[in-house]
């Protein structure tokens, strides 16, 4: 039985494994992928500063430090269930079940697609899907592409599969529907572009950001918007086109576009068949929360957040005894962040087991770290991310007077 | 607003956009109860694909549901998995 049991080998599963095993704690990290590393395996972009941040590297760094500590890493291992017994918590999985009286939970984020009919047809997939298979398994998803869906993941995707050679034609909105929201808007679409600062898809976006956060400069920019799309290295952005459907026969064969207005209404007679063989759609992400809901964590919705969030405290602890979470189960944010918060996480797990005076000041110093990283960070999945965190802050200290209350009373 | 309310939801199942309005609009019912009548979320992939865009649609139907419970109750097992797995034989 290991001290402490990580579920997902992502940045915040590594980094709090490492943190508590610096500390003399025996560690197990369990992930269902067949190697860690998690989502940072397919991140490569340039930072402002003009250096590279690439996943897989930052990935190697940390698996490397976990061979040098007490901490076994065990892939293609699947969690089913979880669930509390006394003193311990008992982790179901497709290999057996693993005992330990301490868990993190740090499973990530999962994506959401936006329906456009068709899209049951082979051929389309999450945008996430084509970067696996482009940048950790290294297949060609295919010759003529489609991305359905302008947000700060498509660029940031649509950027690597153009570094690796894949041909994406055209990035559009999905067409106005009773499920797409926001999504197909070309006016909220471009206001959440401009707020992307650095990662925004184009220097005239990203320089102008500022200006285009006035609402009647944006209404301009986009009534004079190209009608062929604004290029981002090859490939235009056609924030008036939307798709109506996803056509082929057996597989994608093609994409039906129509123009919209600054509204995202269709205008009529406009229809027109692309031809492609690959359709990427491109919502977003939440929160993967499934196991801590499992346990019995309590949630709080928090849009700001990404969605429905275990409640938690800035150590990463939740008001179950012996569970902690951290990364982007606890809100959308960058890989880096997720790592400042495994730290944190990992720290407060050693607190809880061996409380002293030096593993509070490094507990400390890596909560001071997150704040940092977070005001520094170049991406930013959420403009609000900042409020979110706040609303939670505020929810856990309500969440802990609660439990005083509780512990007087009874 | 589109006109095809053919539309997949729930791909597993296959259950559409007017399969889930119809049954929301005849019987009134609560998220979990649309589920359990349709089906929606309840196949392979465990509602993995179209939690999200269930809970949109059931917000549309049924106002008010996006409160801080999950509108939708997770359930073990998260993940698909043999009846040996979950009996404890995995022969
Ligand atoms: C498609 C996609 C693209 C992204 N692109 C970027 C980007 O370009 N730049 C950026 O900074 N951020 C990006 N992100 C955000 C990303 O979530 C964070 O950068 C970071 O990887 C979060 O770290 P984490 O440790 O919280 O989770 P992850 O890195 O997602 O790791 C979670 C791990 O948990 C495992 N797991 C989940 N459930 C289970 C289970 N039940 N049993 C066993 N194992 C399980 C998973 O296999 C996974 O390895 C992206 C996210 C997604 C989903």
């Amino acid at each position: 039985m290991s001290e402490i049991l990580i579920i997902g080998a992502g940045p915040a599963g590594l980094s709090g494994a490492i943190a508590c095993a610096q500390h003399g704690l025996k560690v197990t990290i369990i992930d269902e992928f067949i190697k860690p590393g998690g989502r940072l395996l397919g991140q490569l972009h340039q930072e402002p500063s003009g250096e590279w941040w690439n996943g897989m590297k930052e990935a190697e760094k940390l698996i490397n430090e976990t061979k040098t500590l007490p901490i076994d890493i065990r892939c293609g291992v699947s969690v089913y269930n979880i669930e509390r017994h006394d003193a311990d918590w008992y982790v179901y999985t497709n290999e057996g079940v693993f005992e330990s009286p301490y868990v993190l939970i740090a499973t990530g984020a999962a994506e959401y697609a936006i329906p456009v009919p068709g899209w049951t047809l082979p051929g389309v997939m999450s945008i996430g899907a084509s970067q696996v298979m482009t940048n950790v398994h290294r297949v060609q998803v295919g010759k003529k592409g489609i991305i359905i869906g302008a947000n700060v993941l498509a660029f940031a995707i649509l950027n690597e599969l153009q570094m690796a050679g894949i041909n994406i034609e055209r990035v559009v909105l999905p067409a106005e529907s009773p499920i797409s929201k926001k999504e197909s808007n070309p006016e909220e679409v471009l206001k959440i572009l401009t707020e992307a600062g650095h990662l925004a898809p184009s220097a005239l976006l990203r320089n102008g950001s500022k200006l285009m956060k006035i609402d009647s400069l944006r209404r301009m920019a986009l009534k004079y918007f190209p009608k062929g799309g604004m290029k981002i290295n090859g490939t235009p952005l056609q924030l008036k086109k939307a798709a109506i459907e996803i056509v082929g026969n057996e597989k994608v064969e093609g994409v039906k576009l129509a123009t919209i207005d600054s509204q995202g209404n269709i205008i009529s007679g406009t229809e027109k068949l692309y031809e492609a063989d690959f359709v990427c759609i491109a919502g977003g992400l939440y929160p993967l929360a499934e196991l801590a809901a499992v346990a019995g964590c309590p949630f709080k919705y928090i849009p700001q957040l990404g969605g429905h969030v275990p409640i938690h405290s800035k150590n990463m602890e939740t008001p179950i005894p012996g569970m902690f979470v951290a990364g982007n189960i606890t809100g959308i944010e960058s890989g880096k962040i997720a790592m400042a918060q495994g730290t944190v996480a990992g720290l407060a797990i050693a607190m809880a087991s061996q409380s002293n005076a030096k593993i509070d000041e490094q507990l400390q110093q890596a909560l001071q770290k997150v704040e940092e990283v977070r005001t520094k960070s170049p991406i930013q999945f959420i403009p609000e991310i900042a409020e979110g965190r706040l609303a939670m802050e505020r929810v856990w200290e309500k969440e802990s007077n609660r439990g005083e209350l509780e512990r007087v009373i009874f | 607003m589109h006109k095809d309310n053919t539309i997949i939801i729930c791909r597993c199942e296959e259950v559409t956009y007017s399969t889930l309005q119809e049954t929301a609009k005849l019987h009134q019912c609560s998220a979990r109860e649309l589920k359990l009548r349709t089906r929606a979320g309840m196949g392979f992939c465990g509602g993995r694909t179209c939690r999200p865009i269930l809970d949109r649609v059931i917000e549309d139907f049924i106002p008010n549901t996006t409160a801080d419970a999950i509108p939708l109750k997770y359930q073990p097992p998260v993940r698909a998995v043999t009846f040996g797995t979950v009996g404890g034989s995995n022969d």
